[in-house]
């Protein structure tokens, strides 16, 4: 199939495909572009430029009256002898281009639904019955589009304010009230800050993915274009479902939380080739405690480290699983009041001689024990 | 009834088949003649012919395998050459006139484009070649492809693909400095 992402305006201006669009609209053709403009919205200039240069390239159709005709058709048969037969049957419709392009909807039609099942089959769909292009023209819904480059503040019904990213939009019902839970959908990137409502679950449809949560606040990413989809929890706790494999009762249920569940600083990544869940930790975890004490005390000499770990832990929000029989000889000395997550994980386990792993959004420490060398 | 359906049912002797083709294509036919010349009746007299020719040969009919394509080709051909017949005007290295007006209508009642303007560009739109208008015309108002295009104007694919690409290009920059940039 062709690749209109890739075409430039002339590209465009000679296809005929966009050129029958233009020119004889229908409505499979209209939806096809509406939504492929939806994914596309870098492309809404040169398919403004296109259309107005073809309106200009191409007059409508001149008919000759059916009158004239008619005469001319019997002379035709006058001349060559045969008995006049009037008007010709109907249909005679104007076929040539119609048709043909029929025929070649029918066959693309048919083509599209089974390279879906294909996709679908192969688990790996790409086009789907969860895409925003999809579901949000079906729901009465109040659509905000950041078509600028900035994110732009939006409140929400409910008082929940949402950082919509650039080139993203969101849509959601304008009466939050009248449903069991508070639903958004999602195209593109967008911070989300809920208020505290565990009776109305609030969920972000984007995608594949559907995150539900109780009050908190997180990011998710899920553009079109993009091979992934990432949901980034900065406070709280947030569940996240494929929406294929979960119905919509389990997400929509109160006061529970189900799917994967991410909690402070923990990043799901969705890679949709192979539809697979990944949970990790951020890239820069934030300290999540007020507690200035707690980061005053970072400072270690010869400090068991349990006791590090345990510190560590409370700070970030951050899991963290050792062998406490193989480590429980060490001991630390270090200076980590100032450092970044990562920076501080990096001298602890330089001075216990250990590494690290990020597995599920947690910290593992492989090490083989605490040598006498310490300090 | 498609119009090779009807050409397989003229074969078989069909006269009522050739009826509906000239009626099928009698629209399409007169609009290009009639690019060729403002005389009405040549062109009505042409498209007759067309027909006349085409059912003395239609033993052969199914050799056609475009009818759209074969008719445009014909009341081209029959044109020219009674054009030429009559006025005893030759046209030389492919040389005839051909007159097409772009629709600039349309965006005139889209955008409050004042009189000047338009004078500008309808000036600019005459200077584009006859050559250039007619491919124009057989792409977006015939819908022929490239190759059909080329045959039926004697030229390469490669200088139809050039000269439609270069009219695109004036026509952008054209309908830019006008219409965009005011």
């Amino acid at each position: 199939m062709k690749d209109f992402r890739l075409f430039d305006i002339y590209d465009f201006l000679t296809d005929d495909d966009f050129i029958r669009w233009v020119q004889e609209p229908r409505k499979e053709d209209n939806e096809f572009w509406s939504s492929w403009l939806l994914q596309n919205p870098d492309k809404h200039l040169t398919i403004e430029e296109a259309r107005r240069i073809l309106q200009t390239l191409a007059p409508r159709k001149v008919t000759v009256d059916d009158l004239e005709k008619e005469i001319e058709v019997k002379k035709l048969l006058d001349t060559i002898g045969a008995q006049p037969v009037g008007r010709p049957e109907a249909p005679v419709l104007p076929i040539s281009r119609h048709k043909k392009w029929w025929y070649a909807a029918a066959v693309l039609l048919i083509a599209l639904a089974a390279t879906i099942s294909y996709l679908v089959l192969n688990r790996n769909a790409t086009v789907g019955k969860f895409d925003y292009a999809y579901v949000t023209p079906s729901k009465q819904l109040v659509e905000n589009v950041n078509s600028s480059a900035n994110p732009v503040r939006l409140v929400l019904p409910d008082e929940s304010i949402v950082e919509l990213g650039a080139g993203s939009r969101i849509a959601y019902t304008n009466n939050f009230d009248s449903s069991q839970t508070r639903d958004v959908y999602l195209s593109g990137e967008a911070t989300f800050t809920v208020t505290k409502n565990p009776a109305h679950p609030f969920r972000v449809f984007a995608n594949e993915i559907v995150t539900k949560v109780l009050g908190t606040s997180f990011t998710v990413r899920s553009f079109t274009r993009d091979s992934i989809i990432q949901v980034i929890v900065r406070t709280g706790k947030v569940s996240v479902y494929s929406q294929e494999n979960t119905s919509n009762a389990e997400t929509g249920s109160p006061n529970q939380l189900g799917g994967i569940i991410l909690t402070f600083n923990q990043e799901l990544v969705y890679k949709k080739s192979n539809r697979e869940f990944k949970k990790t930790l951020l890239q820069n975890p934030v300290v999540i405690t007020r507690d200035t004490v707690d980061q005053k005390i970072m400072l270690y000499d010869d400090a068991p480290l349990e006791k590090v770990f345990a510190q560590l832990s409370k700070i970030y929000g951050v899991t963290i699983i050792y062998d406490d029989d193989l480590l429980n000889t060490c001991t630390v000395t270090a200076d980590l009041r100032s450092e970044p997550f990562y920076r501080k994980l990096d001298l602890i386990c330089k001075a216990i001689g250990a590494d690290y792993e990020i597995i599920d959004g947690q910290v593992i420490i492989q090490s083989r024990g605490c040598g006498t060398n310490l300090n | 009834m498609s119009g090779t359906d009807l050409l397989k049912r003229l074969q078989r002797n069909d006269a009522e088949a050739l009826a509906s083709l000239m009626w099928l294509y009698y629209d399409d036919l007169h609009n290009y003649g009639a690019r060729f010349t403002t005389d009405n009746a040549l062109v009505k007299d042409c498209i007759q012919e067309i027909f006349m020719s085409l059912w003395q040969r239609r033993e052969t009919a199914d050799t056609i395998l475009s009818p759209k394509f074969y008719f445009l080709r014909a009341i081209k051909n029959k044109i020219l050459k009674s054009l030429h017949k009559n006025n005893h005007t030759a046209f030389p290295n492919n040389e005839y006139n051909f007159s097409y007006e772009m629709s600039i209508e349309q965006i005139i009642i889209e955008r409050h484009v004042n009189e000047e303007k338009l004078q500008k560009l309808r000036k600019t739109l005459e200077l584009l070649s006859k050559k250039q208008r007619e491919i124009v015309y057989l792409k977006y108002y015939h819908h022929l492809d490239h190759t059909q295009i080329a045959e039926l104007m004697n030229v390469t694919r490669q200088t139809v693909y050039n000269l439609l690409h270069e009219t695109l290009h004036k026509l952008r920059g054209l309908l830019k400095a006008e219409f965009i940039a005011q």
